[in-house]
């Protein structure tokens, strides 16, 4: 087993909203290992992006805030850390891409300008033409061609996938003890998806670093991820090694999901079969039901899942399931 | 194509602009604005005697010629002499617009810097008492009307503390000085809610961008985020909103000026109104359009410099 560098453990968020608190996050754990990907999936509204924003210290506030619970990063704390100090850790240690390649460059300012400031703040004792080279080195290292040009370029002059190259060299310029990558291949074409993957698990061998790949797409979780946590309404349903997850899930919920995706026959091309979807939609989180949350949409759930609410047991080999009626196989 | 070119470029576009604006002006004044002999002699004056001052006047040519002249004056800024002092209206221009800037300067530079200051601040610190008290006071202060600024002042700071003096105007530097700081103060009073009020939403509108969550993502104070990015980025509105600005700036304030005594081109424009004293009117019409044209000009051209996604074409 390698090195544990994050161990988020009871993890509580609660956002203040006109219609009352809401617990995005509720008593989640979590480990991520040196050199490893953990996959956090879930639908929209599960608690994985806020999850990772947590970890970071970036949890608008108000309205929300860290209810209870910790985050350690190599033994410190960090959800009770100053923010001085957590500045020194983001963009440095632990660094974040996200979603939205498109938006999230500074449109005023060029690629090597925003990508320098990163080594400006955590890097001191460069210079600047030392920074202007780690630039150029930084832009070379995620594929971008002819970054001598691009550097000088403006993000409105790159497209969506080369973006998300800069974000990521932007990210890893201070060569993170770890990565939070929040859906990141969600807004492009799926062969740009496939690239910028390729991309991140090999920049992943060279740096060592440990990702943490929040997305709902499971087969990108099941291209890169080591470990999964499947998340539903704030809370992780089933977590294990991604062979386990993928092999003999046991949560309704984990099935459902993996039911969701769509088979296709490897020598014709044909789709096998109707698509299976999981009935109803997720709940409201002003008013989630006693118990489980997933009950309603589960068809194993018994008169006890209504009443009490199932806690993360271990079943064996670190592969945890959270419900009363795990499905065997 | 290189800044200079797209400069020279949109400068042309300037031509059919001004064809227009002349043509307006001529319409306004020649048609529209009733017959300026019966205006000025009143109504006893003789036939004999109205035809005599239409000649005087030169409202006899024929039309192209009076047009032409308002096309030529918006170039040469030769507006002719003044029905009522006789004097040359370009130089009554120029001896009129220092006593206004004198007074609108500062005020106009104290009132932005000031405003995008207190803008900044209270996006740093968004939702909070400050930001709330700021608000506050700036609806506050824009729901009172210039008189009331204007006549309070006067009476209060002026005539009771007896810190500044209630009007007047000497020409020459320093000597202008204790008669331009009221003025300036309620110049900058009645500006300064609207302008806080509107940096502020322009610069609320960045603070939530995705690009400032990367900035807080790379390990970036706010402090910085907030001067370097958010600024940069609320730069392009705000830049319109000042630099339009400016036409007025050399205009003068009409009420500030004629209640404060400031022989500046607000006071004449006023006094040109009231005398019937048509080409001063048109020559400050003619001059707010011509301004005006050039500073959106400016606007444009200084759009390409802080928006790189502004393509020069």
């Amino acid at each position: 087993m390698s090195e544990k560098i994050l161990e988020v453990k009871d993890l509580v968020v609660q956002f203040n909203t006109d219609r009352g608190v809401i617990t995005a996050v509720n008593g989640v754990n979590l480990e991520v290992y040196k050199g490893k990907t953990l996959g956090v999936v879930g639908e929209s509204g599960s608690g994985k992006s806020v999850t990772a924003l947590s970890v970071m210290g970036l949890i608008p506030s108000p309205p929300g805030k860290i209810a209870s619970g910790s985050i350690l990063y190599r033994g410190e704390e960090l959800t009770t850390i100053e923010q001085t100090d957590m500045r020194k850790i983001r963009g440095n240690k632990i660094s974040m891409i996200f979603q939205e390649p498109m938006t999230s460059l500074n449109p005023v300012f060029t690629v090597g300008n925003q990508i320098e400031e990163v080594l400006k703040l955590h890097q001191r004792e460069l210079s600047k033409v030392e920074r202007k080279k780690k630039a150029i080195e930084m832009l070379t290292l995620v594929g971008i061609p002819s970054p001598e040009q691009r550097v000088k370029e403006y993000p409105h002059q790159l497209s969506g996938g080369m973006r998300q190259r800069v974000m990521i060299a932007m990210a890893l310029s201070c060569e993170p003890d770890i990565l939070i990558a929040d859906e990141p291949t969600t807004a492009l074409d799926v062969t740009i998806q496939a690239q910028i993957l390729e991309l991140m698990k090999k920049l992943q061998k060279d740096l060592g670093m440990a990702i943490i790949f929040i997305t709902h797409d499971l087969g990108v979780v099941a291209e890169t991820c080591d470990d999964v946590a499947v998340m539903y309404c704030g809370k992780i349903v089933e977590r294990g090694d991604v062979k386990t997850i993928f092999k003999s899930p046991q949560h309704p919920y984990t099935i459902g999901l993996l039911h969701s995706i769509p088979a296709y026959d490897s020598t014709t091309g044909e789709q096998k079969g109707r698509l299976t979807t999981i009935e109803g939609m997720v709940p409201s989180l002003f008013d989630l039901p006693k118990g489980c949350s997933f009950q309603d949409r589960c068809g194993y759930a018994s008169d006890r899942c209504r009443s009490e609410e199932p806690s993360l047991d271990d079943v064996g080999n670190g592969h945890g399931v959270s419900c009363f009626t795990p499905v065997q196989k | 194509m290189n800044i200079y070119v797209y400069t020279i470029r949109r400068s042309l576009y300037v031509i059919p602009i001004l064809l227009g604006v002349s043509m307006m002006i001529f319409f306004l004044f020649n048609f529209i604005s009733g017959d300026p002999t019966s205006i000025l002699l009143g109504p006893h004056a003789t036939a004999v005697q109205m035809a005599e001052l239409r000649q005087e006047l030169g409202l006899d040519r024929a039309w192209y010629f009076q047009y032409w002249d308002i096309v030529k004056s918006a170039f040469t800024f030769d507006f002719g002499r003044s029905w009522t002092t006789k004097q040359q209206i370009s130089s009554m221009l120029s001896s009129g617009a220092i006593p206004s800037m004198t007074v609108s300067i500062p005020a106009f530079i104290i009132s932005t810097v000031l405003s995008i200051s207190i803008a900044l601040l209270i996006s740093f610190f968004r939702g909070g008492w400050l930001d709330k008290t700021v608000v506050f006071v700036c609806v506050t202060m824009m729901s009172i009307s210039s008189l009331a600024y204007i006549l309070f002042s006067q009476w209060f700071f002026a005539f009771k503390l007896g810190w500044f003096e209630i009007s007047g105007y000497e020409n020459g530097f320093p000597d202008f000085v204790p008669y331009v700081l009221l003025p300036i103060l309620i110049w900058v009073m009645m500006t300064i809610g609207p302008n806080v009020r509107f940096f502020r939403t322009v610069m609320l509108d960045e603070v939530y961008q995705d690009y400032v969550r990367t900035a807080r993502s790379k390990g970036l104070s706010e402090y910085y985020i907030l001067f370097k990015h958010v600024l940069k980025n609320a730069m392009i509105p705000i830049i319109t909103y000042v630099v339009i600005q400016i036409p007025f700036l050399i205009l003068g304030a009409l009420l500030t000026e004629s209640f404060f005594g400031i022989p500046g081109l607000g006071s004449m424009t006023l006094d040109a109104i009231n005398g019937n004293d048509f080409p001063v009117i048109k020559a400050m019409t003619i001059l707010t359009a011509v301004a005006y044209i050039i500073f959106s000009l400016i606007t444009d051209v200084l759009y390409t410099v802080v928006d790189p996604r502004v393509r020069l074409k």
